[in-house]
């Protein structure tokens, strides 16, 4: 949850703790006022006075147990480890308060009476104080397990609610994620112009226009269904590439030229997805398409002491008239290569060579 | 009309130029694939409307119109870049998204069409309007609705409205191809739009204040003072 959520959700409980509080105290001392003037026909002042004092007493106490299951945390603790505390609570509160009350004239109400039935006089005589004390006592126990019970359950409920809550925005926030990065790896400059293309083409070439389309189509399938932990073989993400360029080449016609030399045991080294794609689109967007007469793109790819080394080299303009070389497709590139491999791998960028530029990409083969 | 396409893709290239085939008005003169093959064939041909991508090697569409001395009507063509256009203090004629829609090619021709009919287009040795781009900002200035040209170094500031954008030119290239009967050279510095004066005056060195409408206090020096004293008939 959000930071700054926080304090709002918390004065809202807060809030919600003293309704129930006095809503419950409240309706509980009603139902006793009510109890001790039918039943013993106590005057109502007397009986109000008397309850007023004795639940101000224990909603003081709930109070203060409250205070003390937070700073024990025992809202942390299993079902069976809490439930031994719970009734123990009741008790150690409910001792006080259950013999304050017999003193009280409201303790008539529990009358031990019929519970004594089976003594003999005398000795119903002689037990009659403890049995009622007694009675208080557990009368007042229960009470405050009963407060117990409740304040736990809203609290499983409130903790359920605030879950859900996270569960869904954290949906949210990968669905975005994801969001994100099919926008960056759609780049729609290429898109567009490649449609451009095709419009083109299906007036002067129809042959190459349906090639152009089936092309189109195996790049934006690859771009859409890819993930970013996805790892392919070199040689999968190749061909997506040559597709690309091809694509690329019918654009700039006579201003792009590719030269590829992959060695054949490098192609089943496991790449992320993408990455290559990545690398050769940032050698065309920062290098070839800044050129007013093109040049060549050089990929080439080798296995060595289980590396893969992979050079894409393009010419490029002494001063850029776009943005820097590196693009945020290449930063991104390398990200993920940290998050995948750590230190294993790594793809430089070299702009040593006047007018050239080589991006290195080194990655370990996996077994 | 005398147009050109400005493009660095071929395929883009012809396939506007097929599109073009429908307005038989419009003539294509020419066709280049970057800013400086562009600039001087738009010198030399003097074409009376541009179609322009943004994107180019060497230099982007705003880079060319930057650079050009006799600025023709402009409609951007481009894939991606229309925030760019858009971000634009704009009153570009129009810009067009590639593939281009027919539909929207008309009716940008349409408008064209509009401004030649009200007298924008006619081309002739005054300046009509200035590309002006500084900073991430563009503008199309028309110069009748420019108030004062200050000259700074080899740059000049215009007071147009509220803004003030510095031209990458000097105050003296500029000021032979200023429509005469609209501007004044009011001294060294600074040339002042006659349609902006709003009251002149004498001052204690014999000198005139011209007060300019929205603007500051201009000083006319004392050669030019006798220069628009017998111009104005004072």
């Amino acid at each position: 949850m959000n930071d700054f959520r926080q304090p709002v959700e918390q004065a809202k409980s807060h809030c919600l703790y003293w309704i129930f509080q006095f809503g419950g105290w409240g309706l509980f001392t009603l139902a006793r006022i009510s109890g001790a003037v039918t039943v013993t026909g106590l005057p109502w002042v007397h009986a109000t006075l008397e309850l007023l004092l004795l639940n101000g007493a224990g909603l003081g106490l709930s109070h203060w147990l409250r205070h003390f299951i937070r700073r024990e945390h025992w809202s942390a603790l299993d079902a069976r480890k809490l439930i031994w505390r719970v009734i123990a609570a009741g008790f150690v509160l409910g001792t006080p308060l259950g013999i304050l009350t017999w003193f009280t004239d409201i303790a008539s109400l529990q009358d031990p009476g019929p519970l004594l039935q089976a003594y003999s006089p005398a000795l119903r005589l002689q037990i009659a104080p403890a049995a009622g004390i007694a009675l208080e006592i557990v009368n007042t126990a229960f009470v405050f397990i009963l407060w117990q019970a409740i304040y736990f359950g809203a609290l499983r409920v409130r903790e359920h609610r605030s879950a859900q809550l996270k569960q869904s925005e954290l949906a949210r926030a990968l669905q975005s994620a994801e969001l994100r990065l099919l926008k960056s790896q759609l780049n729609p400059h290429f898109l567009f112009n490649a449609l451009n293309t095709v419009r083109s083409l299906i007036a002067d070439d129809p042959v190459r226009a349906q090639g152009a389309v089936t092309r189109l189509s195996n790049t934006l399938r690859y771009t859409l269904r890819s993930r970013q932990d996805e790892l392919v073989t070199l040689s999968q993400e190749l061909e997506i590439v040559s597709d690309y360029l091809e694509l690329e080449s019918m654009r700039f016609e006579d201003r792009l030229k590719v030269e590829s030399n992959v060695a054949s045991d490098a192609g089943s080294v496991r790449i992320p997805v993408m990455l290559v794609q990545t690398v050769v689109e940032n050698a065309i967007k920062h290098g070839i398409a800044d050129l007013p007469s093109g040049g060549l793109l050089r990929v080439s790819a080798q296995l060595k002491d289980g590396m893969l080394l992979l050079d894409v080299e393009n010419p490029r303009a002494a001063t850029p008239s776009r943005s820097a070389h590196e693009g945020v497709g290449l930063r991104n590139a390398r990200e993920r290569l940290k998050l995948l491999f750590g230190d294993r791998a790594s793809l430089d960028l070299d702009l040593s060579k006047p007018a050239m530029a080589t991006a290195r990409l080194r990655i370990p083969q996996q077994r | 009309m005398k147009a050109m396409i400005i493009d660095d893709e071929p395929p883009a290239r012809r396939e506007l130029r097929r599109l073009l085939a429908d307005f038989s008005w419009i003539q294509i003169v020419g066709e280049a694939g970057n800013v400086s093959q562009a600039a001087n064939m738009v010198e030399s041909l003097s074409p009376q409307l541009l179609f322009l991508d943004i994107q180019m090697p060497g230099g982007s569409g705003f880079d060319l119109l930057a650079r050009l001395e006799h600025l023709p009507q402009v409609i951007f063509t481009t894939a991606h870049d229309e925030h760019a256009v858009r971000a634009f203090e704009v009153n570009a004629l129009d810009y067009l998204l590639k593939p281009i829609d027919p539909a929207r090619l008309a009716a940008a021709l349409a408008r064209v069409k509009n401004a030649a009919a009200a007298g924008v287009l006619q081309p002739g040795a005054v300046l009509e309007q200035l590309f002006v781009r500084d900073g991430p900002q563009c503008w199309f200035v028309p110069l009748r609705e420019v108030s004062l040209l200050t000259s700074e170094g080899n740059y000049v500031r215009l007071s147009w409205g509220n803004a003030h954008p510095l031209l990458g030119r000097a105050l003296a290239t500029l000021e032979p191809r200023l429509d005469p009967a609209r501007f004044f050279r009011a001294n060294r510095r600074q040339i002042i739009n006659l349609d902006f004066v709003e009251s002149v005056e004498l001052g204690v060195s014999g000198r005139l204040h011209a007060q300019l409408r929205d603007g500051p206090e201009v000083e006319i020096s004392r050669r030019q003072t006798r220069l628009f004293k017998l111009q104005r008939g004072i």
